[in-house]
């Protein structure tokens, strides 16, 4: 049986038996993939999954619609997966209200719950190839001087129109009031300004502190092309570097930036 | 003690470092007061925001504090272990270590984020921690025209 064929066979078992009320997946609509939310077995020949997949769908599961539906079926590939897990580790979903029908690299893993997803990037997604291109693109900017990096983001954000589809298509914004709505006091500026979009781009990429998993889904949802992932690729590293913390591997890990170790790195301080 | 620069001999080197100081009620803040009473002369450029807790100390803040022109900042509030409500430095020094490198990544280095531990009793640390900044700043020169997150109409 194909991935897909097993997709499908697993979506509509679990919609039948009521294991699931909803499943969440991708189809095809006018040659490209687009999110379904299935509520009827009978649909289930309409999902579809391949390489083109890339959209998290665990951005659903903060949306009241979605939430009433509990519990539900999310189809997902490594780097949605690590978004359930981390979603579960910091409790924004309830034990057993999410079933993954997990499909790997060229590979599919059944449906499985959130525990068992964990096990299973653990033991067999626990170092994705990193991202050559990416990386030397990181690289590049931080060997940048202070003024070259500020003149470069500077131009890289002035193109920002603080649409905040980073943020609706990031499963970690799952904030009902998220920083940048807040206007008493106004953090982060909305006039068209530069310094409101360093504000909002600065803070949206450190509140993903230890929650980015690098899935890629805001810089894809970004229609100015802004290079978000050069931000969040800057923070996962020094996070896994100072902290050692991965994202999306462990149902028991603490939030990074709510959390402290006595032996956490002093170097920095004078 | 490093020589205390006036603002009459700055004026004449043209520029003034605008440095901002985040600092906690129960450390920082008295060791900054004790450099006060104790007589202690430190470079004026500094401008200090007492807060209850670095762990208060929210990295907008910084970030407003660049908007409004800031040449550099300065967090600084009790040493490791000696936190008033027990935990709240070590919750803000794993956020800067993060938040520091996310910055300097965006255009914002280390000669403009700084960040000391100053206990009560340390009004002398406190009074030479401004005096070497103020220096390195000056060196650095003025922020302004590079500086990304500043506020331009």
């Amino acid at each position: 049986m194909s991935i897909v064929d097993a997709i499908r066979a697993d979506a509509a078992g679990l919609l039948q038996t009521g294991r699931a009320k909803l499943v969440l997946g991708y189809r095809n609509r006018q040659g490209r993939r687009a999110p379904i939310l299935l509520a009827d077995a009978a649909g289930a020949d309409q999902l579809v999954y391949d390489a083109e997949c890339r959209q998290n769908l665990a951005a659903y599961l903060r949306k009241p619609e979605v939430r009433q539906q509990f519990p539900v079926a999310v189809v997902a590939g490594p780097p949605v997966m690590r978004s359930l897990v981390m979603l579960s580790a910091e409790s924004q979903i309830p034990a057993g209200a999410v079933t993954v029908l997990a499909v790997g690299e060229n590979e599919y893993h059944g449906a499985l719950d959130l525990a068992a997803t964990a096990q299973l990037l653990r033991e067999k997604y626990a170092d994705p190839a990193p991202d050559e291109e990416l990386l030397r693109r990181v690289r590049e900017v931080a060997a940048m001087s202070e003024e070259e990096r500020a003149a470069f983001w500077t131009e890289q954000f002035s193109k920002c129109t603080r649409c905040h589809a980073c943020r609706s298509a990031c499963p970690g914004c799952y904030c009902q009031w998220c920083i940048s709505k807040r206007n008493v006091p106004q953090w982060i500026s909305t006039a068209d300004l530069s310094h409101g979009t360093f504000a909002w781009n600065i803070t949206r990429a450190f509140h993903h502190a230890g929650r980015c998993t690098l899935c890629g889904a805001c810089e894809a949802a970004c229609p100015q092309g802004l290079p978000l992932m050069l931000l969040n690729a800057c923070v996962a590293e020094c996070v896994e570097k100072e902290f050692g913390h991965r994202t999306g591997y462990d149902l028991e890990e603490k939030p990074l930036i709510g959390s402290w170790r006595p032996e956490d790195d002093d170097g920095f301080v004078r | 003690m490093e020589k205390t620069e006036t603002i009459a001999e700055n004026a004449r080197a043209g520029f003034e470092p605008r440095i901002v100081a985040f600092v906690c009620n129960w450390c920082t803040y008295a060791g900054a007061d004790l450099a006060g009473t104790s007589r202690l002369q430190y470079a004026p450029n500094v401008r200090i925001l007492k807060l209850p807790c670095t762990g208060r100390i929210d990295p907008l803040l910084v970030l407003k504090a660049f908007e409004g022109g800031a040449d550099a900042v300065l967090v600084s509030g009790c040493h490791p272990g000696d936190c008033h409500y027990t935990s709240g430095n070590y919750h803000a020094r794993r956020r800067w270590s993060v938040f520091g490198k996310l910055l300097a990544f965006a255009g914002i280095d280390g000669r403009r984020l700084y960040f000391s531990w100053v206990s009560a009793a340390e009004g002398q640390k406190f009074a030479d921690l401004i005096n070497s900044i103020t220096k390195e700043v000056r060196s650095a020169g003025p922020f302004d025209p590079v500086n990304p997150a500043r506020r331009r109409t």
